[in-house]
């Protein structure tokens, strides 16, 4: 077992909150990944978890257990640190059987779980070494080790990869994959990598400024981005946000912006506000032909070539819509040079509204009438009512 | 075709020669720069190294040849140190001298350890007064605490005695402020990791802090050693007699109203020499490279 319950957790230092009230509920055998960039509290979260700082206010319940105030040995957890924080003094070896001696593990016992987990992370040759003589992978597989040999109730991983080369990342991600299926325990995992994330999460918990952001499956959070923060903080260019405004006009809801014209859907009862339009680049596509802009057409941006970068398989281009920057990426080559006009477009179903004070998500629920096929299609026209927060039903997760 | 063929030549011939002056300019430069640091080295080493080389040599003359200033002493004699063995214990001087210097650094040693570790793993109130505090008792000269502390080793009875001599200064500001810097810059990870393994306070502070802080607590042993050893006027003040601790025994015998007996004097002085040498040879190579950070990373 190896459930983990945080409630209203803070941590305050002074007048500064780095975690502010999160509450999570991680399933026994959960890979819960907390992301967020640099300075978000996702770190001071895990210690918060650990037990290696005492939070200013919640509680943290593991198996229904509280051990908010429960010293690090006495809860069960072992952590993986971003610095390996392998004793240099120590062999592979000593290292991994570190936490069965402190438990006062008899001599042979602990010997034969040395071996177990060495034959596990292929360190079996390293035994005898010492960390200085490890390279970063065999480093961060040691670490590893001495968080598994106790076989402990869930793993806490603090940006175990970033140290790591982007060939070794990826190949370790695939370790951890099968370890986590082979263990089966509970993660807590912090990383500021998106790709690491959505890659071995079976949740994530996105925060911003010690706050919980969005909490939902890698798909929902890639999908159906709770807020601006989270939009642009998942992608590669991240999603493109303009500032446009909500409006109706000749029985049509439009979100207008200079050089952008999306019609959503017929309709006069929407109120016209300002909002921010997302679209991920990977959506846009060229327009073949400029169809018209009017009821029931394909969205349109715009507007004129800056850069062309080559990202391998494929391409990105970078273009300036109204004064913003819009990206869009495709299969190589996407046929652009700079300098040169261009109409692109998107699926209806691909485009996310943000409120534009709040940064929240704005979602949009079909009227009863109209049957949820026609949601899906961009041929008919989904008729819908505009609704604040993400709680209410959702297009692409439908 | 003749004009390509003999103009071409001519930057060739031209650019190795620049290349070789250039060169040569600043392998002069080098040379100069590396001569002149190693004879400013060689220097200093020569002005530490030869009044000692003189105090062996002195001590290895033959008796009535003290005052001989060759260079080298020839022929050899040990009558110097047989003299010495004859009139001063010197064998038991030697070693209750090491045993009080041993004992003051371990005393002093393990005071800083434990000091240093309060003060760097824990936050507690008047954290920063208390260690001002420690750190404050450098600034206060010996003469100010000197006859209180003779006044309590009287009232204690350790007058004349070598606890007298030790007790006192178990405790030094130098190992609490050099081991709390280091202690300071030492992975914050580690000491997590071990709480995490399920060590405590003080298992972390023997398995994990003191094995990784094995250069400073080396070099600091060598300075506390040196200093007790050298230390001349509370041992002294304390033991009143001449038979106790070699310091004072090579005083008591060595400086009379004849004057010096240098031979005496030198070979005395070089036996008291050997332990620190010993201490030295033992501790340097621990001083080597502080390897703390190869686990991390």
């Amino acid at each position: 077992m190896g459930r983990i319950e945080l409630d209203g957790l803070t941590k305050r230092y002074g007048d500064v909150v780095a975690v502010d009230g999160v509450s999570l509920d991680i399933a026994d055998g959960e890979f819960l990944v907390l992301l967020g960039p640099s300075g978000c509290g996702k770190s001071t979260l895990l210690r918060l978890v650990a037990g290696l700082i005492t939070p200013s206010g919640g509680r943290v319940l593991l198996d229904g257990r509280d051990i908010t105030h429960a010293p690090p040995a006495r809860r069960d957890l072992a952590m993986v640190f971003q610095s390996y924080a392998l004793y240099p003094h120590l062999t592979v070896a000593r290292n991994i059987g570190f936490p069965l001696r402190a438990a006062r593990t008899p001599r042979a016992e602990v010997r034969r779980r040395v071996e177990e987990v060495a034959a596990l992370l292929e360190l079996g040759p390293l035994l005898d070494r010492r960390p200085r003589e490890l390279s970063g992978g065999q480093r961060q597989r040691v670490a590893v080790g001495r968080a598994i040999i106790r076989d402990p109730r869930a793993f806490l991983m603090d940006e175990p990869l970033s140290n790591l080369d982007a060939k070794l990342r990826q190949a370790t991600r695939a370790q951890f994959r099968m370890l986590h299926e082979t263990l089966g325990s509970t993660v807590l995992y912090v990383t500021h990598d998106q790709v690491e994330a959505l890659s071995l999460a079976t949740r994530i918990a996105m925060l911003d400024d010690g706050r919980l952001e969005q909490l939902g499956t890698p798909t929902e959070v890639y999908d159906t981005p709770a807020s601006v923060f989270v939009a642009g903080f998942l992608g590669s260019p991240p999603m493109n946000l303009l500032p446009a405004r909500v409006e109706c006009h000749d029985g049509r809801v439009r979100v207008l912006a200079d050089d952008v014209e999306v019609d959503l859907w017929p309709g006069e009862d929407v109120e016209a506000r300002d909002v921010i339009l997302g679209i991920r680049p990977e959506h846009l596509h060229l327009m073949a032909a400029e169809g018209p802009a009017g009821p029931g057409g394909m969205p349109r941006l715009r507007g004129v070539v800056r850069a062309v970068e080559n990202l391998g398989a494929e391409e990105s281009a970078q273009c300036a819509v109204g004064g913003a920057l819009v990206h869009f990426r495709g299969a190589r080559p996407l046929g652009l040079a700079a300098g040169q006009p261009v109409a692109l477009t998107t699926a209806r179903d691909h485009i996310h509204l943000f409120d534009r004070h709040s940064g929240r998500r704005l979602a949009w629920r079909p009227l009863a009438d109209r049957p949820l096929a026609d949601r899906q299609s961009a041929d008919h026209e989904p008729a819908a009512a505009l609704h604040d927060g993400v709680t209410t039903h959702q297009r692409s997760s439908t | 075709m003749a004009v390509a063929e003999t103009t071409a030549p001519a930057p060739a011939r031209g650019e190795p020669s620049a290349v070789a002056d250039l060169a040569g300019e600043t392998g002069a430069r080098v040379w100069l720069r590396t001569a002149v640091g190693h004879g400013v080295l060689a220097a200093l080493s020569l002005a530490c190294i030869f009044p000692i080389y003189w105090m062996y040599a002195t001590s290895l003359r033959r008796p009535e040849e003290v005052y001989n200033v060759s260079l080298f002493p020839w022929p050899l004699s040990v009558g110097n140190y047989t003299h010495v063995w004859d009139v001063i214990p010197i064998g038991r001087l030697i070693l209750n001298t090491f045993a009080v210097a041993a004992l003051i650094s371990v005393g002093q040693l393990l005071v800083g350890l434990l000091a240093a570790y309060a003060f760097t793993a824990w936050r507690f109130r008047g954290q920063t007064l208390l260690y001002l505090a420690f750190v404050g008792t450098w600034l206060v000269p010996f003469q100010v605490t000197m006859l209180p502390n003779y006044t309590l080793l009287y009232r204690l009875g350790l007058l004349n005695t070598l606890a007298g001599v030790i007790v006192p200064n178990l405790a030094s500001a130098l190992g609490v402020l050099l081991l709390r810097q280091h202690m300071a810059s030492f992975p914050r990870d580690l000491l997590d990791a071990a709480r995490m393994d399920g060590r405590s306070s003080w298992s972390i502070l023997w398995t994990v802090v003191v094995p990784n802080l094995r250069a400073p607590l080396a070099a600091l042993s060598i300075v506390l050693f040196i200093n007790a050893w050298n230390d001349y006027f509370w041992p002294a003040l304390v033991l009143q007699r001449a038979d106790s601790v070699v310091q004072l025994g090579l005083r008591g015998l060595f400086v009379g109203v004849e004057g010096p007996d240098w031979g005496g004097l030198m070979a005395g002085s070089g036996l008291a020499c050997l332990p620190i040498f010993g201490i030295y040879l033992l501790l340097q190579r621990h001083v080597v490279g502080a390897f703390v950070r190869s686990g991390l990373k």
